[in-house]
């Protein structure tokens, strides 16, 4: 890759992309082969290595401490000292100095719990600069943002690569790769299989290089709605521990064959709402019905019996024991319905073998159902938490971000899957950061903001765009 | 392969501790001007004697029922502290019992056994109890449990309350259990004199290392139970009720550590006296960690300890402190906790590496996308 440009990497889930970029960043050794910064040939033992050679990674994950300012969570692993005492005075006009050169515009003084997502990643970002970095590693960086955001991001990135930078970006997005990279590299199952020029190929023409086969696409075929109302909410609020309101009054219905969008910038009361109507958080006031039963104070269990599926936004804390072994993980939120259990027993060959079917239907790359979770690449896990909770017929999925992190391959699979249920009578609650995803999938789409429904859409009619200014409460400005 | 991999590596780490500690007692026995060789020379010496070996199989399984009632909390992340303090309580409450009633035999055992397993129960229920409704962290509850039956035993231990004294010395204990209630011992070391039997209770060990096992590994209850141990935010989107399930593997580990006192109470003293052995809730903590949480990782954690401590008791003659096998207890159970967790991240690294390396050779092969198990 050439100093000072974007170069991208993309690639399927399981491609190779955070094996390659592991070993970038000096977590990894490789087995053969060399890496070269500036020709010389260099062997990075640690993060601390590559660090020393001007290589800092962005995660997909931040990593950022809530009750820190930035300054402090910037300076927090490295920190300046003056003789014993930490030289903030210092450290404070140097994160100025480099927030102005490169116009990411943070302010070293500002809590980090006060800032948005698009912020927080911008301090991520001033974190490994702040460390001398010259070449960026950034894994999938727009996954969490509005398309505003994503805007943002690039004019800060085309500002760094101005000043000299390079950066490497992950992404699944093609649409932003095209837009913001100079080089991309496509990699399939841990090789290069080609590199293309920005300036002449399609989005259509990298997923294929990516997959081997056709571009997905999530538009749905006419409308499955039917009459029956299977999931009817009504005035339902939750409240937090100091009686702050996390959702006010919402209230939808979802009708079999249907799916319902919900759209929004993450941390708006999505995550409430999804737990809410899975019993995990109590209900401040307001009724749940499925079907025609109220279910508002039926536990977790008893709702995931009655046939809801869940596919929760972190699968990390709520969908994965990931120490345990895939079969155990199949078992998850289903340990007491067929094929898992009989009786109080479970029965671990039945579990085994549903999981093998699992991975062979939703392609979850793994040598076999025995390796432990935490093996397996997030897109992986993805597909197994998808499978799990689209196998056993369920008549409402909720499903938050079901595709995230998923290689364009298995979207499609997942997409598909998701519509021959909603034919079929399934009712969906959708919750996506990806704003395509969610147009092309909905048949209604509801905007949420600060834990409040604000505006109800159709997605025959809307734009990313319109449905971005939406979702950030630009339209009320307006 | 794997599998072989799996096993040298969950076999490793105890490996390394025991090595580790060794060299810690060597050392300690050099510097306090002993002979390391001539010590463990001296205990090998005294464990290949029956009578020992005996012994050391009665300390196994008393450390047994305490590692177990210890390893349920710890499967899903729950301290009992308190299993000291649980057993003491049942186990003297259940001798009172069985030398205040008159029945046959087999029933006598039984109705101690199920008062002792009650009381254990009970006890440790009122730390879940704590935990569930005022969140009181189950590790200060039960150490202050511990305390307080300390203190519940020394006043039902009176003359008058649930005690006598013995006529003819300081000792005070409860009524002895006649015969009825008493379970014989079996002579199943060949060698070992007559009055040095193993316990019967034996048989009730291995029967809960069964039962431990079957729940967890084979059970719902335990499926949810390693869930809330493996993550609870998990196991809560799953559908599993973690305080029911606190209060029920509370109520569990209580009730296995009412079992620890009967070995002793049933199959030798039959009666609970100002001397009844104390401390052994703390030993089935170490013996736990020791053992993994496994049914058969603590059955061989416990004979280690049994050895351990009966052979020790060879040292004293040869002038060496008995003490020194503490040191050695202290640093196996420092270093297996250090030694499971480097183990436990080289596993995962593996895993992760063998995963990777399993799906790249699957496309060197031209192979199409299925990787089937």
């Amino acid at each position: 890759m050439r100093r000072g440009t974007v170069h991208a990497i993309v690639g399927e889930n399981g491609a190779g992309k955070s094996t390659l970029m592991n070993i970038l960043y000096g977590m990894y050794r490789p087995d053969e082969g060399t890496i070269s910064i500036d020709g010389e040939p260099v062997v990075l033992h640690s993060p601390a290595d590559a660090i020393e050679r001007g290589i800092g990674m962005v995660h997909q994950h931040f990593m950022l401490a809530d009750n820190f300012t930035v300054l402090e969570n910037v300076v927090l692993g490295s920190e300046p000292r003056k003789g014993p005492a930490l030289d903030f005075a210092g450290a404070r006009a140097k994160i100025r100095e480099i927030s102005r050169r490169y116009g990411l515009d943070v302010d070293p003084d500002d809590l980090l719990e006060a800032l948005g997502v698009g912020d927080r990643q911008r301090v991520e970002i001033l974190k490994v600069l702040y460390r001398g970095a010259r070449t960026l590693i950034l894994d999938e960086p727009t996954a969490v943002l509005v398309p505003q955001e994503v805007d943002e991001l690039f004019d800060a990135l085309r500002e760094l690569k101005g000043e000299g930078l390079s950066i490497i970006f992950i992404s699944h997005k093609l649409d932003e790769v095209l837009s913001v990279a100079d080089d991309i590299t496509v990699i399939r199952r841990g090789t290069t299989v080609a590199t293309a020029d920005p300036r002449s190929v399609t989005a259509r023409e990298l997923a294929e290089l990516m997959v081997g086969s056709e571009l997905p696409s999530p538009q749905t075929t006419g409308s499955t709605v039917t009459d029956v109302v299977e999931l009817a909410v009504e005035g339902l609020s939750v409240v937090d521990a100091e009686g702050r309101a996390l959702l006010s009054d919402i209230g939808f219905e979802i009708h079999r064959g249907e799916v319902l969008g919900i759209a929004g910038v993450e941390g708006n009361g999505q995550a409430e709402l999804t737990e809410a109507l899975m019993g995990i958080r109590p209900v401040a006031t307001g009724t749940i019905h499925l079907g025609t039963v109220d279910i508002t104070g039926w536990s977790t269990r008893r709702r995931r019996e009655a046939g809801i599926g869940f596919v929760p936004e972190d699968r990390i804390r709520q969908g994965l024991l990931l120490e345990s072994p895939l079969w155990e993980n199949r078992m998850l939120g289903h340990q007491t319905q067929p094929p898992n259990s009989r009786g109080p027993l479970i029965d671990r060959h039945a579990a085994r073998v549903d999981t093998e079917r699992i991975v062979a239907e939703y392609d979850v790359r793994t040598p076999s159902v025995d390796v432990l979770a935490s093996a397996l690449s997030g897109g992986n896990q993805q597909k197994l938490v998808v499978g799990r909770e689209m196998s056993g017929n369920p008549t409402l999925l909720i499903a938050s971000h079901p595709t995230r992190g998923v290689d364009v391959g298995a979207q499609a699979a997942i997409w598909d899957l998701i519509r021959a249920a909603r034919r079929e009578g399934l009712a969906v609650l959708l919750i996506s950061a990806d704003l395509d995803e969610l147009i092309g999938l909905s048949d209604t789409i509801s905007v949420i903001l600060r834990g409040r429904f604000v505006a109800t859409v159709d997605p025959h009619d809307v734009t990313p765009e319109q449905l971005g200014s939406a979702m950030t409460g630009a339209q009320d400005a307006a | 392969m794997n599998r072989r991999r799996k096993i040298i590596l969950a076999l490793a780490a105890p490996a390394l501790a025991i090595v580790f500690s060794l060299g810690v007692t060597a050392l300690v026995l050099v510097v306090t001007g002993n002979s390391p060789v001539e010590v463990i020379d001296k205990m090998i010496e005294s464990a290949a004697r029956p009578r020992v070996q005996t012994l050391i199989v009665n300390s196994a399984i008393t450390y047994y029922f305490a590692a177990v009632a210890v390893a349920v909390g710890f499967k899903m992340n729950l301290f009992n502290i308190g299993v000291d303090g649980q057993y003491r309580l049942a186990a003297m409450l259940a001798a009172a019992v069985g030398g205040a009633v008159v029945l046959p035999a087999v029933l006598h055992v039984l109705l101690i056994v199920v008062v002792a397993v009650l009381v254990g129960a009970a006890w440790a229920g009122i730390a879940g109890l704590l935990k569930v409704y005022r969140g009181v962290s189950e590790v200060i509850s039960t150490i202050m449990l511990n305390a307080i039956a300390t203190f519940l035993v020394a006043y039902l231990l009176q003359p008058g309350v649930l005690a006598e004294t013995i006529p003819g010395s300081n000792n005070i204990q409860t009524k002895p259990i006649p015969p009825s209630g008493q379970v014989p011992g079996l002579s199943l070391i060949p060698g070992s004199p007559a009055t040095v039997q193993v316990y019967g209770m034996i048989f009730v060990a291995v029967l809960v290392g069964v039962a431990y096992w079957f729940l967890l590994s084979r059970t719902r209850f335990g499926f949810d139970l390693r869930a809330t141990g493996a993550s609870e935010t998990a196991a809560v989107a799953s559908g599993v009720s973690v305080k029911r399930m606190v209060l029920a593997s509370m109520l569990i580990s209580g009730a296995v550590a009412g079992l620890v006192g009967m070995p002793q109470l049933l199959g030798a003293s039959y009666t609970y006296s100002l001397d009844f052995p104390a401390g052994l809730g703390f030993t089935g903590i170490a013996i736990a960690l020791l053992g993994r949480n496994h049914p058969v990782g603590i059955a061989f954690g416990a004979l280690l300890f049994g050895f351990l401590d009966n052979a020790s008791t060879a040292l004293e003659i040869s002038g060496v402190s008995p003490y020194i096998v503490k040191i050695t207890q202290g640093v196996i159970v420092l270093s297996v906790v250090i030694a499971y967790e480097v183990v436990r991240r080289i596993a995962v690294a593996a895993a992760q590496r063998d995963v990777g390396r399993q799906l790249a050779a699957g496309a060197g092969n031209g192979g199409a996308a299925e990787v089937t198990a």
